[in-house]
Order: structure tokens, then C-alpha cells, then sequence
């Protein structure tokens, strides 16, 4: 039932905007959220550029390009306004292409890219609306599909160094003394190109807390997690596991506190189950590096938490004067 | 043209008197869902009663100017003013005891007596401006002082309660006779009644307390005062508070003031979280107006009818721990059952949610679409019933 609309003494001299209050509103936006977003990540380009080349920048622009440009044939596909000018897209290219190894090639770059996109949001009806974080579906894809191209060791024989965290697995603790932690820190390490940079991701993800567009919930309590659990580990046997400190500086884990276990969509809402959601994606991290076949375990661990979200979103506070 | 700057604080730095805005030519006041007591060329005196509220406490309307009345419709009535000083006369109410009659006068004046229908042991004065912008209620404690404490006189009289709190603005210096004084930190939200009550008593939607805003008293004590109805309100614009006539049309102001208006900006009636855009700078000031502000074209992104992104921060907002997310999205489909089960009903209107929406969705306009549903479906299955 729509009441009848009785326009009395409208005005045709000074047309005025009519909307529904608050009337302030705080500037944000999607699109001031993911250009802060990608601002986050240049520090860490910049170092993957420093540490693996040229190729670093043209696999986050192969995926970059790929992503906006099947976010815009999805959208076409389904009849939606084209909004790519909201970044959206384009930065979950780049967070893909963030977890490639340097050597892989720019198709799988592309693919990912595809698969972020089209399999990753648009299937669960877009950005925002997709409950598993968008690249790491298809970084799952892809790691599943070419094990060998998504392999980090594999595709850095050319550096000098090793990966830490295939040392830890197939070499134990007794190996791990080839590893400055000053240089882990750096990201003078092997590892997804963007994704090992812990110190410009560091800046990048301080950043983001500090302007607002993320909070600090989720980060926090993620590496809580993995130096809780770690420590639990090590305190038991520190000559068969690994200290916290290695656990937070190699694979993905920072990457991951600030940029894949915050992701909007695929993670709660709410402050208790926000933190709740940090503590599991932490927990499980060191579990599955400990346990598991993989030897970075953030990937699968943000899966999980991300399938425990509308789980956790349930965890929500008595409502003001509730019984 | 300054910066607009958006802000929490409910501090209000006072210099100034209150400044009388002459009444204009023509008046427009808002009746819909009003019960009229007037008609098309009649004429009517200052003060005069033109329109009664349909509620049981709610307070009657009167003419803010003598003159004739030259247009009723559904919306408004026009009185076009004579611009005499032809006024009723005054009523005696000192002559009525506390009572049932008194509190029909009070009413007829132009006072919601809901809140002084019955006793109550706590009754806390709402002395916090209102909103960010806003400084109504500590110009009306700085300068009218005397009104207000026979306004406070005249509610405890009819609310006979144990206690009494004035809340006010951490480190303001504003006080009531017989109240004691509660400080509260000076930042939107923390004026919305409900959360002042629950810092005075510690307890959320306590029982036993009464809650009156400064304006009320206010109203009541000019009403002891003088005997006559209200037609007036006091709104903030800019840094400078104005009595104004009732129904006294928007552009009468801008005029008076020298305000810009151009086509595609926004005016707002009421607070910049809570208030309303009028569509019409012949709307008139409503009594429970407090500001006025003109927000300029683009400078806000829009609202939009977008998708939520699911980023939590209306949750994160929101003093009344709801999930402003969801609920909106029943509102959207129209499933208020599951909206009420949400916490629907505990939201403040404050207005937070919307604010901070990062897809810039009409959340609290949901909110308020789901209220309003649900109580003309409660209102139709009384009448059935
Ligand atoms: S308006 Fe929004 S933020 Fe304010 S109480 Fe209601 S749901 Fe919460
Ligand atoms: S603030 Fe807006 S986009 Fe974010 S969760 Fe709430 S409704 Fe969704």
C-alpha cells in the first residue's frame, strides 16, 4: 500500500534535495575504502618489486586488470550498473597475485584472477556479499589445480634462500637457524610476493587502522592467535616447534591480520565475534602448519573462520533495555 | 562559503541573547493528522485554538499570529496575518489545584501532559542539547532561567517525584533549583533520553523515572507564567538561537537571516542526525524544531539503495547493540517479525548507523519504515479488535 503522494506547496524556484536523515554523514565509501586499501599495499609492492623484480609489479597488474575487467562482464552478464570504479575489484586482483610466488607465470596470475572474481564474489551475489574471502578462493583453485605453479619453492629456485616455512615442515626447527628473524622482518624471504613483505604490510595494515577503514579487532586477536598457539607449541617442545615470533614473521601471517581475515564480507560484524573470528583464523594457523600437508597454513585457517562467520555473527549482545 | 565540519560534541560556547523573528505575512503550520478546530475565512485571534492533538495527552495548536485563515488542506493551514496585536486572553491557572482540570488546561495550552499524567519516584530534566549543532537547551538554562524553574515547579506538582536530576554537559555550569546535578560527556549521542536515563540511574529503560527536556519545562513555565498557549518554538541556526512563531515558513527565515538556499542543497528542519529535509521552503517551523541547517549540495556522498557490504560499522555504532545490518534488511523485505526479534524496538533513532554506512545505505530510514508499519498494523487490528 503506497500512501498517496500530496506534493503541497512545492516549489519550482529552489528545487531543494529531499532525504531520509542523519543528514551528516561520515564521508565514507566504498570507494575511499578501497583506494585506502590499495594505498595499503604499495609499501609491500614496493619491497616485492625490490625483492623479486619487475615481475612482482606485472603479476599484481595482470591480475589487477584481469579481476576489473571480468567484474565488469559479470556485472554486464547479470544487468547490474557497472560500478568497477569502486576499486573492489582491482584490489582483490592484487591481493591474489599478493600470495603468488614470483616465478609464477602470468597466466595463472590471469586465471586467479577469473576465478577471484567470478567464482569468489559474483556466485554469492557480488562484493559483499561472498562468504569466503575472494582471493583465497582462488588461491585454493588454483593451488588445487596446478600444484606445481602455485608452489613457492618451487617457482624461487633461481634466489639463493628458502622457503621458511617448507624448511619448518620438511626440515624441522634444526634448519630454521639459516633465518635472520631481522630479515624475515624485512622480507628478505621467500614467499608469495606480497605476502612476505611483514614490514611494509605492517605499515600498510597500521595504516588502515589508523584512518579508520579497518579495526583493530580482527588483526589483533588473529596474531594473538597464531603467538598464543605458537607459544603453546613451542612451550611443550621447543626442538620439534617452531617460536611464535618465526610463525608471525613467515608465510602470509601478517598479510592475513591485516588484509585477508579483515575482508568485509567474509568476516563478522560484530566487536565479541570479530574477535572471536581473529582468535579461531590465529589458532588455526599454527594447527595447521603443525599438522597439516600445507606447510603456510593461513590460507585454509581464514577459510574456516570465514565458514564459522554467520556462525559467529549470532554471538551478539542483549539489545539496549533487551530482557 | 566555511567548511562544513562534522562533529560529535554537544558543547555549545553562548554569547549571545535569544533573538525575536518578527512574524511574517503569512503563516504555514503542519496538520496533518491533526484534529482541526478551524476553517477556511475564518478569523481567528492570537492564541486562538486551531487544532487538537488525536492523542490523549497530546497538546492542542493555536494561531501564532491574529489574522485570517485562507487556506486548509490535508497538509497545512495558511493564516494570512493582520499584523494587530488582537490576542485571547490569558488564563488563571494558579486558581486550579493539581488535578485532573489543571493538567486539561495545561493540554489545551498547548503541553503534552503525557509526561505529567502520572507520579513517578525519579524525574530526571534532560538538560543536553540535543544534537550536535544545536543549542537550544543550555541558551534556554543560560537566559531563562526563571521559566524553566516554574516549568519544573508546576511537573513535580503532577509528578510528585522523590527525585530530581538535572543532566548536563560535563563542566558546564548550568543548575535547577531543587535538582541535583548529573555531568555527562558532551558528545552525540549520549543526549538521546534514553541513554541519559540509563547514566543517571545506571539501569536501561528504567522503571519509576520520568524524563522532561529543558524545552518542556520551558514551554510549561512560560504557559504559568503568562496564561497563554504556546506559539512559539526556539531553534538554533548557526551560532544564534531565534523565538520564532509557529509555523513561520522556512523562507521567511532564510530571508531574515540572510541564509544561501540554491536548488539541490538540502534543508533540514531538526537536528543533522534526526531531523528532516523539508522539499518546500514555504514549510513552517514545527513545535518540536530546535535547528535549522542548510546542507549544500554534494556535500555528502548520497544515499543510495546499494547493497550492504557487510563491514560492521553500524554495528560497531550503535548504542543499542543491535544489528542495524540485518534489521534493515527485514525492514527492506518487509519481514518485521524478524526485525522485532532483532532488537528492532530497542533502537534509539539516533541515527549512527546510517551515518557511518560505508555503502551508504537508509538504514535508520528502514528502521523507522519497520516502526511505523508495525504500529498502523497495530493501530488497524485495534480498531478490528
Ligand atoms: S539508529 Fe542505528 S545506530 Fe542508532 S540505535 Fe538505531 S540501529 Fe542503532
Ligand atoms: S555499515 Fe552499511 S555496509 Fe556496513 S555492515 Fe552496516 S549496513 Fe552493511
Amino acid at each position: 500500500m503506497t500512501p498517496p503522494v500530496i506534493k503541497a506547496m512545492s516549489d519550482v524556484a529552489v528545487r531543494l534535495t529531499v532525504s531520509p536523515a542523519p543528514h551528516w554523514r561520515s564521508k565514507r565509501t566504498v570507494e575511499k575504502m578501497m583506494m585506502c586499501h590499495l594505498l595499503a599495499l604499495v609499501p609491500a609492492m614496493a619491497m616485492a618489486i625490490y625483492m623479486f623484480g619487475i615481475r612482482a609489479a606485472s603479476l599484481a597488474g595482470i591480475a589487477g586488470a584481469v579481476a576489473v575487467v571480468t567484474e565488469a562482464v559479470c556485472l554486464k552478464l547479470q544487468n547490474r550498473d557497472i560500478n568497477v570504479d569502486n576499486y573492489s575489484a582491482l584490489y582483490e586482483g592484487v591481493l591474489f597475485a599478493f600470495l603468488l610466488p614470483a616465478g609464477a607465470p602470468w597466466w595463472l596470475a590471469a586465471i586467479g584472477a577469473v576465478v577471484t572474481i567470478a567464482l569468489g564474489r559474483t556466485v554469492f551475489g557480488g562484493f559483499g556479499c561472498n562468504p569466503v574471502c575472494a582471493p583465497l578462493v582462488a588461491w585454493a583453485f588454483c593451488r588445487l589445480s596446478w600444484p606445481q605453479a602455485m608452489d613457492i619453492d618451487f617457482n624461487t629456485a633461481q634466489f639463493a634462500m628458502n622457503y621458511p616455512l617448507d624448511q619448518l615442515k620438511h626440515f624441522g626447527v634444526d634448519s630454521l637457524y639459516q633465518f635472520d628473524y631481522k630479515n624475515l622482518f624485512y622480507g628478505f624471504q621467500l614467499g608469495g610476493i606480497g605476502s612476505s613483505q611483514v614490514a611494509a604490510l605492517l605499515v600498510g595494515g597500521i595504516f588502515l587502522i589508523a584512518t579508520g577503514w579497518i579495526r583493530i579487532f580482527i588483526p589483533l586477536s588473529f596474531l594473538i592467535g597464531v603467538a598464543g598457539t605458537a607459544t603453546l607449541f613451542w612451550g611443550i617442545d621447543p626442538s620439534v616447534y617452531a617460536d611464535p615470533l618465526f610463525h608471525i614473521l613467515t608465510g602470509s601471517t601478517v598479510f592475513a591480520a591485516f588484509f585477508l581475515a579483515p575482508d568485509v564480507a567474509s568476516s563478522p560484524v560484530g566487536k565479541i565475534p570479530q574477535i572471536l573470528f581473529g582468535l579461531i583464523a590465529g589458532i588455526m594457523v599454527v594447527i595447521i602448519r603443525v599438522y597439516g600437508i600445507y606447510p603456510d597454513g593461513v590460507p585454509f585457517a581464514i577459510m574456516i573462520a570465514n565458514l564459522l562467520t554467520p556462525l559467529l555473527d549470532r554471538v551478539r549482545p542483549k539489545p539496549f533495555g533487551g530482557r | 562559503m566555511p567548511m562544513l565540519k562534522i562533529h560529535y560534541s554537544l558543547e555549545s560556547d553562548l554569547k549571545k541573547d535569544i533573538v525575536d523573528i518578527p512574524a511574517p505575512d503569512e503563516i504555514n503550520i503542519r496538520v496533518s493528522n491533526l484534529v482541526l478546530k478551524t476553517g477556511k475565512g475564518k478569523k481567528i485571534a492570537k492564541g486562538e485554538l486551531i487544532a487538537e492533538h488525536p492523542s490523549r495527552f497530546g497538546g492542542a495548536y493555536h494561531a501564532p499570529v491574529s489574522g485570517k485563515v485562507t487556506k486548509v488542506n490535508y497538509h497545512h493551514i495558511t493564516i494570512k496575518s493582520d499584523g494587530t496585536d488582537n490576542c485571547v486572553e490569558p488564563v488563571d491557572l494558579s486558581s486550579l489545584e493539581t488535578g485532573k482540570e489543571l493538567l486539561r488546561t495545561l493540554q489545551g495550552l498547548g503541553v503534552d501532559v503525557a509526561p505529567l499524567s502520572s507520579a513517578s519516584r525519579l524525574l530526571i530534566i534532560n538538560g543536553l542539547n540535543p544534537e550536535p549543532g544545536i543549542s537550544v537547551t543550555e541558551q534556554l538554562l543560560r537566559v531563562e532561567l526563571k521559566t524553566i524553574e516554574a516549568g519544573l515547579e508546576m511537573a513535580r506538582r503532577f509528578i510528585a517525584p522523590e527525585q530530581t536530576v538535572l543532566a548536563v554537559s560535563a563542566g558546564s555550569p548550568y543548575r535547577l533549583d531543587g535538582a541535583e546535578i548529573k555531568q555527562i560527556k558532551p558528545k552525540y549521542p549520549n543526549s538521546l533520553d534514553a541513554l541519559v536515563a540509563k547514566k543517571v540511574t545506571g539501569k536501561e529503560f528504567p522503571e519509576e523515572t520520568r524524563i522532561m527536556s529543558v524545552v518542556d519545562l520551558y514551554r510549561i513555565g512560560k504557559i504559568v507564567l503568562s496564561g497563554l498557549p504556546i506559539t512559539d518554538t526556539t531553534i538554533t541556526v548557526g551560532d544564534t538561537n531565534y523565538h520564532i512563531p509557529l509555523g513561520t515558513p522556512i523562507r521567511h527565515l532564510v530571508e531574515y537571516l540572510g541564509l544561501e538556499v540554491s536548488s539541490g542543497d538540502k534543508v533540514v528542519l531538526g537536528g543533522p542526525f534526526r531531523g528532516e529535509a523539508v522539499y518546500s521552503l514555504s514549510e513552517g517551523v514545527k513545535k518540536a524544531d530546535h535547528g535549522l541547517f542548510v546542507v549544500k549540495a554534494g556535500s555528502f556522498p548520497a544515499i543510495e539503495d546499494a547493497t550492504c557490504i557487510n563491514c560492521g560499522e553500524c554495528v560497531l555504532n550503535c548504542p543499542a547493540r543491535i544489528q542495524a545490518n540485518l534489521i534493515s534488511r527485514y525492514a527492506e523485505f518487509e519481514m518485521f517479525d524478524h526485525a522485532v526479534r532483532h532488537g528492532l524496538h530497542s533502537c534509539l533513532e539516533c541515527g549512527l548507523c546510517s551515518f557511518n554506512c560505508t555503502a551508504r545505505r537508509p538504514l535508520l530510514q528502514y528502521i523507522r519504515f519497520a516502526k511505523t508499519q508495525l504500529m498502523n498494523q497495530g493501530a488497524g487490528e485495534q480498531e478490528q479488535g
